[in-house]
């Protein structure tokens, strides 16, 4: 049983030379990633910018500082790059290695947390008088609450970025591709505040940074399902 | 496609000469309802226009329109909340295809109920392997899974339908 080929309906056709502007083809899901790369560093490397290294940073060593945070940024872009191929009809990579990667970004940033917190556990020291000093030594969800929303609003931006890139996007599950590019944004972030971010202990890393990653994977979802809803509008035209 | 993207609406028709009477079976399959596979299939045409920026070359044609098209069956299954409704249909499928490999077990009904009958994961894998000449590698990018399980899931479903074929002829007999 082999069809007929037929001539598109006139609908179609109509609908198709309203716009038929020229248009780029989309990069290798490789070479979207490697593009995300400036911004992401750049935005990630912002709170570095504004109030340098942590002050224990030597004790830490250049491994626990850079390499910690430069292993976080490979994964961030990993996830960016998953997320690309997501966002391909034909090109979706197995669900276990979505599902691999992002458990591995997870316990990425607990072990860092962990072996961060037993190297170096005590007093946080930040760039201001003594009296914020003691303020926050006192009262230390100030900065819980800082970080929170400080490294939310830097991944934020991050997200809205990528989800321009991905606006042309067609996933088949266009919340699991943007919940994986928020999760790429929140991990990058995360990666340059945690080298400047002096407060080691796991419930502030975890709780405040840790916090920013989840709402940085619920924003991207929740983007990436209302591209997808707006691209692919079905029953609008049709019953 | 390149051509499509540089604006040639010929281009574009070419395409829909080519591919759209198989997008149109697959998305009959996937539905289990010939009925809305003309509207599934106005809407993947659609879609891949609106898309077309979205379409990188180093990927094949055919698989990419493929996995649209069930983007477009499966995001028209959410809107419409129709899932109980298509399951509930197959068994009159019009246009569900035949396999080639099977045709010799059984008359065309038969092997209709028989695939309908199948887990349609599996049917999915056998079908777009045996009868439209997907690769296992390319069934993998559209679903989502690996070579290797597009290759178990096709190959169990012509085993379960192998065997269900020779059950309804040794009840004929």
């Amino acid at each position: 049983m082999r069809d007929q080929p037929q001539k598109p309906p006139e609908s179609l056709m109509r609908a198709i030379a309203r716009d038929l502007r020229p248009v780029r083809p989309s990069p290798q899901p490789f070479h979207l990633a490697l593009r995300m790369v400036p911004l992401a560093l750049l935005v990630s490397s912002l709170i570095l910018l504004a109030i340098g290294s942590r002050a224990d940073s030597g004790k830490l060593g250049p491994l626990l500082t850079w390499g910690a945070s430069s292993a976080q940024f490979a994964l961030a872009i990993a996830l960016v790059w998953i997320a690309a191929h997501e966002s391909t009809p034909a090109g979706r990579l197995p669900r276990q290695i979505v599902y691999s990667v992002a458990a591995a970004a997870s316990l990425v940033v607990v072990l860092v947390t962990l072996i961060t917190f037993s190297t170096s556990s005590g007093n946080p020291i930040l760039p201001v008088p003594p009296r914020i000093n003691e303020i926050l030594r006192v009262s230390p969800w100030i900065m819980g609450l800082a970080c929170g929303i400080g490294s939310t609003v830097a991944g934020g931006i991050l997200v809205l970025f990528f989800s321009c890139v991905f606006r042309n996007a067609i996933a088949t599950r266009p919340s699991v591709a943007g919940a994986l590019y928020g999760a790429g944004a929140g991990l990058a972030i995360n990666a340059g505040w945690r080298i400047a971010c002096p407060f080691s202990t796991p419930w502030h890393a975890l709780g405040a940074h840790g916090a920013a990653i989840v709402a940085t994977v619920i924003l991207g979802a929740r983007i990436g399902r209302a591209l997808g809803n707006r691209r692919l509008q079905i029953g609008g035209t049709h019953s | 496609m390149v051509r499509y993207q540089g604006g040639s609406v010929e281009a574009f028709q070419e395409i829909y000469l080519q591919l759209a009477p198989g997008v149109r079976r697959y998305l009959s399959h996937l539905a289990g309802r010939s009925e809305i596979a003309d509207d599934l299939l106005q809407e993947t045409f659609l879609q891949m226009h609106r898309s077309r920026a979205a379409y990188n070359p180093a990927y094949a044609v055919r698989p990419w329109l493929f996995g649209l098209a069930r983007n477009v069956f499966l995001m028209n299954r959410r809107a419409a909340r129709r899932f109980a409704i298509v399951h509930e249909s197959r068994q009159d499928l019009p246009e569900f295809p035949v396999l080639p490999e099977a045709d010799r077990l059984g008359s065309q009904d038969e092997i209709r109920k028989c695939l309908a009958n199948l887990a349609p994961d599996q049917a999915e894998a056998l079908l777009l392997h045996h009868e439209w000449g997907f690769s296992f590698e390319e069934i993998a990018g559209m679903l989502g899974i690996s070579a290797a399980a597009a290759r178990a899931r096709a190959s169990r479903a012509m085993a379960d339908l192998r065997m269900a074929l020779n059950t309804l002829q040794r009840a004929r007999v």
